[in-house]
């Protein structure tokens, strides 16, 4: 695979272009090449999807776009350009699997089956900002959910009653971030789970700062280095990756498209979200990643649904399933907050397309989160439940998809509703939510039973 | 400027100039601006209606997801050329001053996917948008925006670690004592309206189609 060096000179010897330029031209390009792959979403029926000759020509049409394109660099304005054999090679050089965390808490983080029939890989929390008086707590309830195979850090706006501001601070609060998780971890009978480190700024300090086998990042732990929406890349994350590449730190990188943006609807973001995570592992070695598409109207919560949305992730997943390694997770993403009907029901849509797509399951968190408002661990609970539940049942495409219909029907002319924090909705001493949020929790659960799903 | 004195045949034209710019045809739009120069219409009445029309209904397109984010750069281009050719020939006494918004991720933010949305949506809605990119100190917003003499400074902030630039730049003016030359309007995914209020900011937008809403309220 091209080395990250050569990443490093090509970033600084590539052809120079303004950003709007390049964000035209991957506007162009790829409804180019959604127009000559014939990518077009089958109807509002098709969440699932049924394909297999529709997934092929994605996945060239992402190659196609990658060596069309390249990757661009918002820190020195230059175009880094690879070629097909680059990428060829980077897609059969990549792992299927990463090793991970230390001791009786060692896992493996593998690539999913389409329609798979092993239980997915579960990172159930964080990616969410919280005070630092509930952090090791929070911490602690999110990591003795048994399923747990890493955890996430998270953002905060205080450390030691200060506010967080320059990059001395923000080092600081970096390493207390680690020493938070490594606290929760412990708490929770775990320290050997891997931790993923959330950077709290994109600076190389802010990146590199966490090293330290002791009370900060371990060698068994990772790091959240996402390359950015429509194919940017930025030069401090490159530095960090060459520093973990050498220490030994898996990376990871938030590699959905983004519907709406410059990648255009849809069928644009599927080409953007396949060539993504590609892109990801050729600019910083990210081999972990969550995949698909979102739509910026779900992520600004102006609906819960856009029509298309989870057959676009579906081609996504399935297309990195068959003819690469990408290691693929579902980032959970509900448009309503915790405590919520609604919050449930879209965890159990997103968990119901995970194991059908061959994707794990990553961090259920609200779309607009804010400080302690974000998720709770009956979120990572129910969504474990949900998709464990599709497996056990040997649910296939076809039945995913009716029992998706149901629930999209469920959730039409609904508005997505702002739900409580998580000291409001859970007992974080009894790891437990409290009575109304249990009561809808049984009322969702009631609801997936009758529409076809066998949960307990 | 009296709409209903505009007859028949101006109407058309100008329904004609809105549909161009609504199916975001160039040739077709700069065709038609002509034929309305050559046609004696008031160009300032052909920028208040059919122009801010079309605008308002691309925002619409974009909202329901059936226009995106690089239609609306090319609407941006399209608009600002259209309202080129036709403000050559309003009076300089005449014309009408654009209200020109600064727009920034703040210091220490990468993140430009939010900001972009905004920039475009505000630009297509017929606001002069100067927008100076990713990760910009305080000094550098402040100063771009007394250069262009703009009305209104947006800034964006994705991680809780950066909202602080957001105040930064509210501090800033304060202590200059520029602050009532600018209104402030903040957003961005962790960003609030209790936060807007805490730092003393003029106006909070959850998205591109409410930042449209509040700059509109904000510069009446």
């Amino acid at each position: 695979m091209i080395s990250l060096l050569d990443i490093a000179e090509r970033i600084q010897t590539g052809e120079k272009i303004e950003e709007k330029v390049w964000d035209m031209n991957l506007f162009k390009t790829i409804s180019e090449l959604v127009r000559k792959y014939h990518i077009e979403f089958p109807g509002e029926r098709s969440f699932i999807n049924m394909d297999e000759e529709l997934v092929e020509r994605a996945f060239e049409a992402a190659i196609d776009c990658l060596e069309k394109l390249g990757i661009y660099c918002i820190t020195t304005r230059r175009h880094l350009k690879v070629t097909r054999k680059e990428i060829l090679t980077a897609i059969n050089e990549a792992p299927a699997e990463i090793l991970m965390g230390e001791g009786r808490d060692r896992r493996v983080w593998k690539q999913r089956k389409i329609e798979g029939k092993e239980k997915l890989n579960v990172c159930p929390g964080h990616h969410t900002p919280y005070t630092e008086d509930l952090a090791p707590m929070v911490v602690k309830n999110f990591a003795q959910i048994p399923r747990t195979d890493f955890i996430e850090g998270f953002n905060f706006t205080q450390v030691d009653g200060r506010e967080i501001i320059g990059t001395p601070m923000e080092v600081y609060a970096s390493r207390r971030q680690m020493g938070w998780m490594r606290e929760g971890i412990r708490k929770a009978g775990r320290p050997g789970l891997a931790v993923v480190y959330y950077p709290i700024n994109t600076k190389a300090e802010d990146l590199i700062c966490v090293m330290d086998p002791d009370y900060g990042l371990r060698r068994t732990d990772g790091i959240l280095l996402s390359l950015l929406p429509d194919l940017k890349m930025e030069q401090d994350m490159l530095s960090a990756a060459i520093v973990y590449e050498e220490y030994g730190s898996f990376k990871l990188s938030g590699s959905f498209a983004l519907a709406g943006g410059f990648c255009g609807g849809i069928e644009g973001a599927i080409v953007e979200g396949i060539a993504k995570p590609i892109a990801a592992m050729i600019a910083y070695r990210d081999y972990i990643h969550y995949t698909g598409v979102e739509h910026i109207h779900m992520l600004n919560a102006r609906q819960i649904l856009v029509p298309g949305i989870n057959w676009a992730r579906s081609v996504v997943n399935q297309a990195l399933n068959r003819f690469s390694h990408t290691i693929c997770m579902r980032w959970i993403i509900p448009t309503s907050g915790s405590g919520t009907e609604l919050n449930l029901l879209e965890i159990a849509m997103q968990s119901i397309e995970a194991p059908i797509n061959g994707m794990n399951l990553y961090a259920p968190r609200h779309c607009r989160t804010t400080t302690n408002h974000g998720q709770t661990p009956l979120e990572a609970e129910w969504m474990i439940e949900v998709s464990d539940a599709v497996i056990d049942q040997g649910i296939d495409k076809q039945s995913a998809n009716e029992l998706l219909i149901r629930l999209a029907e469920r959730l039409k002319g609904e508005k997505p509703q702002e739900g409580y924090s998580i000291t409001e909705c859970y007992d974080l001493v009894h790891h437990k939510p409290n009575s109304d949020y249990e009561r809808k929790y049984i009322d969702v659960k009631k609801h997936l039973r009758e529409i076809g799903l066998n949960l307990s | 400027m009296d709409i209903s004195k505009i007859s028949q045949e101006q109407k058309e034209q100008m329904d004609a100039l809105k549909d161009a710019i609504v199916t975001i045809d160039l040739e077709k739009a700069r065709d038609v601006a002509e034929k309305i120069i050559e046609q004696n219409i008031d160009p300032r009445i052909v920028i208040k209606y059919p122009i801010a029309e079309a605008a308002e209904i691309l925002g619409k397109k974009f909202d329901c997801g059936e226009i995106f984010l690089g239609n609306l750069v090319m609407a941006g281009d399209l608009i600002e050329e259209v309202v080129a050719v036709l403000e050559k020939h309003i009076p300089l006494d005449q014309l009408e001053k654009k209200k020109v918004i600064v727009i920034a991720a703040v210091q220490g933010d990468i993140h430009s996917v939010g900001k972009n949305l905004v920039s475009t949506m505000l630009r297509a809605s017929g606001f002069g948008v100067c927008d100076i990119g990713v990760d910009v100190n305080s000094s550098v917003i402040i100063q771009k925006a007394r250069e262009v003499k703009a009305d209104m400074i947006a800034l964006s902030s994705l991680l809780t670690t950066t909202m602080p630039y957001q105040k930064e730049v509210i501090d800033d003016l304060v202590s200059m004592g520029l602050r009532k030359n600018f209104k402030i309007i903040i957003g961005g995914g962790p960003v609030t309206r209790d936060y807007a209020e805490k730092i003393g900011a003029d106006g909070y937008a959850k998205d591109a189609i409410e930042a449209v809403e509040e700059a509109r309220r904000l510069l009446a």
